[in-house]
């Protein structure tokens, strides 16, 4: 470590509060750390769909720096990305994706899209598990955890109508379920959401609960923001992002205005 | 063949003494009879056609053989002449494109596309130990910056040039003459040259989906039925319709600009053998002058 | 505070023991590296871009330089602001300066901003591990008009109405959120950054001296600076 100039390695520009990788081999130092971060992406099943939800905050350390970046992506006609870390790693997983995409087609059997099987939310899922294992083995991970939405294929590569929701996190753990979210929201949004979730759950009652979670995601989560997105992948109108728009939050209740800090109080916290 | 035997034949990397490359153009002749490619700069977009002949009954003609290939999300080439050199080609702008759009980030230009292509085409003609390529290119692209679709040929020489319509392989001579009658060149509209008598009608380029029956009958005419071997039309477009993407012009758009077609020169059939035979023979001599 | 510490005691200090005496700015800093403690800011308008820098470098606390240009020309139409190591910026500029040129060689037109700000964020990205760079790419080209992208340290690229960077843009914020509206003219653009820029420069110890800006427009660039001693604020204050 100490040695790392002598090495002619890359002398570690590491801040205190940041997690440094030591990699076994020839005593380099190397550093990963997420500088433009996003936070919780949610995702859910519903009645022939599946959605996802985030913000569209990305932070610099505490600065909220950017208050209108995307972080859900369409990577083809019916599979969605979402992704909470680092938004370098996310844009970069997206360019990839959405240029498999574009080779995908170029190299299709067929001039007509209706003859061609685009890559499935499944396929995509697996193919970012082998991305995010194989980087992080060489001891520099894609600082994201990403979900991936969209249909479920069958063995003869047609698409079912059975709704995907996978995620891939930043070491290469992937698992499905009904409803995922990452970074804070697995602590604050994923109880709520298992609790109030149901396979037949219609379009809005599910749009209504990720809006729920977000919205106390933004008072829990202090790298949060009330301006969201909601993205969906159905059968028929295939993947659509909503454009940023903003939640309505809620201070009226008693607590909220209530005085604590007069003398004679206990003052509070 | 005047070049046979005489030794200046045997690689393009020497001329010959008045000055030829004769590699290069036996490469052009393994094009001239190769099925029909055509292209057509319209109005909102463009259209490509390209004769697919049916070598063998057996054939499954609809996914295999492919001449019409998407290279970029806006761009899509068709390929006539040896089929597998063609592939080649393909495959290198479709790299040409992706690597553009990784570096650069934006989509690349149609003029810079082509022009990769034909280095790439042109630097087979250069070396001893390569051989020039027997297929010519269309190229069909649209520039989202610049939001102009544009039509470019690459012959065997390396050349490239921008085109209203270009042809290639078999009865190309007769396929250009037909397309100038459609009033595809503005210039030439605004000096009052070729007025439509074609389906362009008086003013200015026609639309895609009048390109599309035009090619059709182009590529329907130039044939007899009774003599060549059967075919598959193959079209695609990229046009204001189809959201400036480079797609198969709908199956069923092609079955109705085919029965269009036939049913239009049936008529004319019928028409000239009213008046004289005039017509048959220019479109005999033409087929002369191809083989 | 580091100031061209003697590689050798670089060498045999435990990594932890590395920061020690460092402020937050300068330990990522090789020994004798020069930072670009900075104020840079790039606001767009209808037509155009304005771009504004500070002049100041600094090596730990030593005005290394008082009359430094921090605001790079990409191309006829396309500027930079630099922050972070003055040898990184300079050495990435360079780079996207010869690839716009070759590719506007090559295409026979005007790149877009969009181009110069994907070939600064490759950079940027592909090398994050070596580079200590933060810039604002900005200018006017005939799809976009003008436009602004922010490439942070890590290589993230972001499209944005205006952008901050440097040491100082945490001090404005504020200011800037408050006082930017969209669709401003030039010259309430160029009044908004050499605003902003000279609280920064009050504010944050590693900016100071002039204030560059730079205007680039469908009809070229206009260069301009305000004097360190006639600020619209500053560097007084209470």
């Amino acid at each position: 470590m100490s040695l790392s100039l002598q090495n002619g390695g890359a002398p570690t520009r590491a801040l205190p509060s940041v997690t440094t990788v030591h990699a076994t081999s020839g005593g380099n130092q190397r550093t990963t750390r997420p500088i433009t971060t996003g936070t919780s992406v949610l995702g859910i099943k519903y009645k022939g769909g599946v959605m996802l939800a985030a913000d569209t905050l990305v932070s610099y350390g505490s600065l909220a720096k950017y208050k209108n970046a995307r972080r859900l992506v369409t990577v083809n006609s019916r599979t969605l990305i979402g992704a909470s870390g680092e938004y370098s790693d996310l844009q970069s997983i997206s360019d990839l994706l959405v240029s498999n995409a574009l080779e995908d087609r170029c190299t299709a059997d067929s001039l007509y899209d209706e003859d061609n099987n685009e890559e499935c939310a499944g396929e995509v899922w697996s193919y970012l598990r082998a991305v995010m294992y194989q980087r992080r083995n060489k001891m520099n991970p894609l600082w994201n955890d990403v979900v991936v939405a969209g249909f479920r294929q069958e063995p003869d590569g047609t698409t079912t109508d059975t709704p995907f929701l996978g995620v891939v996190d930043k070491i290469g753990t992937a698992y499905e379920d009904d409803v995922l979210a990452t970074g804070f929201g697995a602590y604050i949004a994923l109880p709520l959401m298992r609790e109030k979730y149901r396979p037949d759950m219609e379009e809005g009652e599910a749009r209504a609960l990720l809006e729920d979670c977000l919205r106390i995601l933004f008072y829990r989560d202090c790298r949060a923001l009330n301006r969201v997105q909601i993205a969906k992948v159905t059968k028929e109108g295939g993947a659509l992002v909503s454009e940023p728009y903003e939640l309505d939050t809620y201070w009226d209740f008693k607590g909220y205005v209530t005085n604590k800090g007069e003398i004679g109080t206990d003052g509070g916290w | 063949m005047a070049s046979s035997g005489s030794g200046y034949d045997l690689s393009s990397s020497t001329f010959s003494p008045d000055g030829r490359i004769f590699q290069i153009e036996y490469a052009a002749k393994a094009v001239e009879n190769a099925g029909t490619a055509l292209g057509l700069r319209c109005r909102d977009g463009i259209v490509l056609a390209v004769e697919k002949p049916l070598v063998n009954r057996m054939l499954v003609a609809k996914t295999t053989g492919r001449r019409i290939h998407t290279v970029d999300e806006y761009a899509g080439l068709a390929i006539t002449g040896f089929v597998s050199d063609g592939r080649q080609i393909v495959n290198r702008a479709r790299e040409e494109a992706s690597n553009y759009e990784e570096t650069y980030g934006t989509k690349i230009p149609p003029e810079t596309l082509s022009a990769r292509i034909s280095t790439y085409v042109h630097y087979f003609t250069l070396h001893g130990a390569l051989r020039p390529f027997g297929a010519s290119t269309l190229v069909a692209a649209y520039d989202p910056g610049t939001k102009r679709h544009s039509l470019h040929m690459i012959e065997p020489s390396g050349v490239c040039y921008e085109y209203y319509g270009a042809a290639a392989g078999r009865g190309r001579q007769l396929a250009r003459t037909e397309m100038e009658k459609l009033s595809i060149n503005p210039a030439r509209v605004a000096s009052g040259g070729g007025e439509g008598e074609g389906g362009g009608g008086g003013g200015g380029a026609i639309t895609v989906a009048d390109g599309v029956r035009q090619l059709a009958k182009i590529i329907h005419s130039l044939r007899d039925d009774a003599k060549d071997k059967p075919f598959e039309l193959e079209m695609s477009w990229l046009c204001e319709g189809s959201g400036w993407k480079h797609q198969g012009v709908p199956r069923d758009v092609i079955a109705d600009a085919v029965e269009w077609a036939k049913k239009e020169i049936k008529d004319n059939a019928e028409d000239e053998d009213d008046d004289d035979d005039d017509e048959e023979e220019e479109v005999g001599g033409g087929d002369v002058m191809e083989e | 505070m580091m100031f061209s510490q003697p590689m050798m005691s670089h060498q045999l200090t435990a990594d932890a023991d590395a920061y020690a005496g460092k402020s937050a700015e300068t330990r990522h800093l090789k020994p004798g590296e020069l930072s670009t403690g900075t104020t840079i800011m790039a606001v767009s308008f209808d037509g155009g871009v304005v771009l504004c820098a500070d002049s100041r470098v600094s090596t730990g606390s030593y005005v290394a330089n008082r009359a430094s240009d921090k605001i790079a020309q990409l191309h006829d139409h396309i500027w930079c602001c630099r922050s972070g190591s003055a040898a990184d910026t300079q050495a990435l500029t360079d780079y996207v300066r010869h690839f716009l040129a070759q590719l506007a060689v090559e295409t026979g037109r005007l790149p877009e901003v969009k181009v110069a700000a994907h070939l600064m964020r490759r950079l940027c990205y592909q090398n994050k591990d070596n580079l200590m760079a933060g810039v604002i790419v900005g200018g006017w080209d005939p799809v976009c008009g003008g436009t602004v992208y922010n490439i942070p340290v890590g290589g993230a690229c972001i499209p944005m109405p205006f952008a901050l960077g440097g040491s100082g843009s945490t001090f404005i914020y504020g200011l800037v959120d408050a006082e930017y509206r969209e669709n401003m003219t030039k010259d309430e653009a160029l009044a908004l950054v050499r605003k902003a820029v000279s609280h920064a420069m009050a504010r944050d110890g590693s900016s100071g001296g002039i204030i560059r800006t730079v205007v680039a427009t469908e009809e070229g660039n206009v260069r301009d600076y305000v004097s360190g001693n006639a600020l619209p604020y500053g560097p007084a204050g209470w």
